[in-house]
């Protein structure tokens, strides 16, 4: 009894530090929301207005005069094929360096290395190899070169990779082996008990990682910046254009940044459920 | 008859490695290794070429070599040195408070039992915010006129500083808009580890009547130490390399305070078109990194050898 009390005093504490966390965190999140619906006359004011006539005229601006809606539809195109290329890739890769540690940890190591390039210094010379085989019939055909979605995608996909097999090599380590080997003894190849026994198992490591990838390329602005001019633009290069000289448009930021952080949020909803320990997870590990 | 029963119940050695586990493990590499060599190479030799010639871009791009000179001025280079101090004092601080709270805020919703899903959405919910967008955005939230900060903080009878402008603060403000970036990215793999964790240890220290102490002690952190040295390293790395907060948010005021390497690295490169100079701090900067997580990173290695090999 007196246990039980002791808990729910704890419980109460527990959701209380929660609430002060989630309002710390949401805040600006929603006064950015409620920015995108403010009038100019309503933003650049002392003290804030809580209560103001919303208007989409933001909206209206972003997608007018800033062509939101091409920029929106290549930055979807290239997070979401470069992330199913980094799931592909990685998930191979991290099984194989958590099973059978090709390389004695030297080649893990090494991976990580490319990302402490810094990206600024990177970029250059990806132009100039973008630009190369943007001349070249390959290039055309598949659409790699300056301007081209193709040019996003493989840096994309280069840059996320040495992060998701990173963080999917711990997720593989804490399967059980014995599970592998059973399921050898059942007669499944090495494949089937890759794909079969080992990726489901992993599926929350999988999810996690997903969510990074496509959120990682989803918000990159640097690489998009340098490799697209017009046809191949980003939403967060998009937004650079609301620097005027009357100084930052807060009211399109807020609104750009808003359409632009909506389907992330639908993304993430979408594969919370996989991130949850599954129940084979629990029974295997009983 | 009778060896022939023991060889089979008699488990395969585990240390070792047949060839066809060896190829195995190589094709899976394979693929994603052949593009990382590709594109990180390359622009690591186009580098190094650059770090030994004169580069100006404004004045005919790539010329003769140089030799070691521009490794020279680099380390002679007074502003080097500060936006490298700059660098570990922001990296320093932000860890710690991103590691700390990111923890912390892990373990309160791992213990929570009512509305987990929900919780974990909306901790998350930054991350899924652009830095390039929400740095521009925070200019605003940090405004000294019509940030909604100093309106709350005004009252609350608190004093309203100038977030960005005052030269003590900068520093600072970057680092609470960093921590409010990546806290939930330390939270959410610290909750994915929590979760993947196995539940019998738990379950008979609390047979034993183990105090929760004790199990965070004893059991919790140790089998959560390779999730742990991950995100720390992960994060330090991206620490290190800060640019986009630096570029939307400070653009490295109150006068230089916030001016990290990388964004002097930029300037350098892509506005003053020193490539030669931006080569060369790309690859110190590298270097020291590389130096530095090597020793880090060791144990963490060893323990992925040991696991792989305990097969």
């Amino acid at each position: 009894m007196l246990q039980q009390k002791d808990s729910k005093i704890g419980e109460i504490l527990r959701y209380a530090i929660i609430v002060i966390v989630l309002a710390a965190v949401l805040f600006p999140i929603a006064w950015l929301l409620l920015t995108s619906f403010k009038a100019e006359a309503d933003i650049r004011v002392s003290p804030p207005h809580f209560l103001f006539t919303p208007t989409f005229e933001n909206y209206l601006y972003v997608f007018q005069k800033a062509n939101f809606l091409s920029f929106i539809g290549n930055t979807l195109l290239d997070a979401g094929v470069s992330t199913i290329f980094v799931i592909v890739l990685s998930s191979l890769a991290a099984y194989s360096f958590a099973r059978y540690n090709p390389g004695g940890g030297n080649i893990l190591f090494f991976i990580l290395t490319t990302k402490m390039f810094p990206a600024i210094a990177v970029v250059l010379p990806y132009f100039l190899i973008f630009k190369t085989i943007g001349n070249t019939a390959v290039g055309k055909f598949l659409q790699i070169g300056l301007d081209k979605p193709g040019a996003l995608i493989i840096s994309y996909t280069m840059f996320n990779l040495p992060f998701a097999i990173w963080l999917m090599v711990s997720f593989f380590q804490d399967i059980p082996r014995e599970l592998e080997d059973s399921a050898r003894l059942d007669g499944y190849n090495r494949l089937q008990v890759l794909r079969r026994v080992v990726l489901p198992l992993a599926s929350p490591g999988i999810a996690v990682t997903a969510i990074f990838c496509l959120i990682f390329s989803w918000n990159e602005f640097l690489f998009a910046y340098v490799l697209t001019r017009t046809t191949a633009r980003t939403i967060t290069v998009g937004v650079e254009s609301f620097f005027t000289l009357r100084g930052i448009l807060w009211g399109p930021v807020a609104a750009a940044a808003t359409i632009s952080v909506v389907p992330m949020l639908i993304f993430v909803l979408i594969l919370q459920r996989y991130m949850v320990r599954g129940l084979t997870f629990g029974a295997v590990r009983g | 008859m009778e060896p022939a029963v023991i060889t089979q119940t008699k488990p395969i050695p585990r240390t070792q490695k047949t060839v066809s586990d060896k190829w195995y493990a190589f094709w899976l590499i394979a693929p994603a290794m052949a593009i990382i060599l590709f594109f990180a190479l390359v622009p690591l030799f186009y580098a190094v070429d650059v770090s030994f010639r004169h580069a100006d871009l404004t004045m005919g791009g790539l010329q003769g070599w140089v030799g070691l000179n521009n490794y020279r001025a680099m380390l002679h280079d007074a502003k080097f040195w500060e936006t490298v101090k700059t660098t570990v004092v922001f990296t320093f601080f932000a860890i710690v408070v991103e590691m700390v709270l990111g923890v912390a805020v892990a373990f309160l919703i791992y213990g929570a039992t009512v509305g987990k899903g929900i919780i974990r959405s909306l901790v998350i919910l930054p991350l899924a915010t652009a830095p390039a967008v929400t740095g521009l955005f925070w200019r605003y939230l940090y405004d000294l006129d019509f940030g909604p900060f100093n309106y709350f903080l005004g009252l609350l009878h608190l004093p309203q500083p100038n977030w960005l402008g005052d030269i003590h603060l900068g520093m600072t403000s970057l680092i609470i808009f960093d921590t409010w970036l990546w806290m939930p990215f330390v939270t959410l793999i610290v909750l994915a580890g929590l979760q993947s964790l196995p539940k019998e240890p738990f379950e008979a220290a609390e047979l034993d009547g183990a105090s929760t102490f004790r199990v965070m002690r004893k059991l919790t952190f140790p089998m959560l130490s390779p999730v742990l040295t991950l995100v720390f390293i992960l994060r330090t790395i991206d620490c290190l390399r800060l640019y986009d907060s630096v570029a939307t948010l400070t653009r490295g005021a109150p006068g230089d305070t916030t001016e990290t390497m990388t964004y002097y690295l930029y300037r350098q490169g892509l506005v003053f078109f020193r490539m030669d100079f931006a080569s060369t701090m790309a690859l110190l900067f590298m270097f020291a990194v590389i130096v530095a997580s090597g020793f880090a990173l060791r144990p963490l290695l060893a323990r992925l050898a040991q696991r792989a090999g305990s097969r």
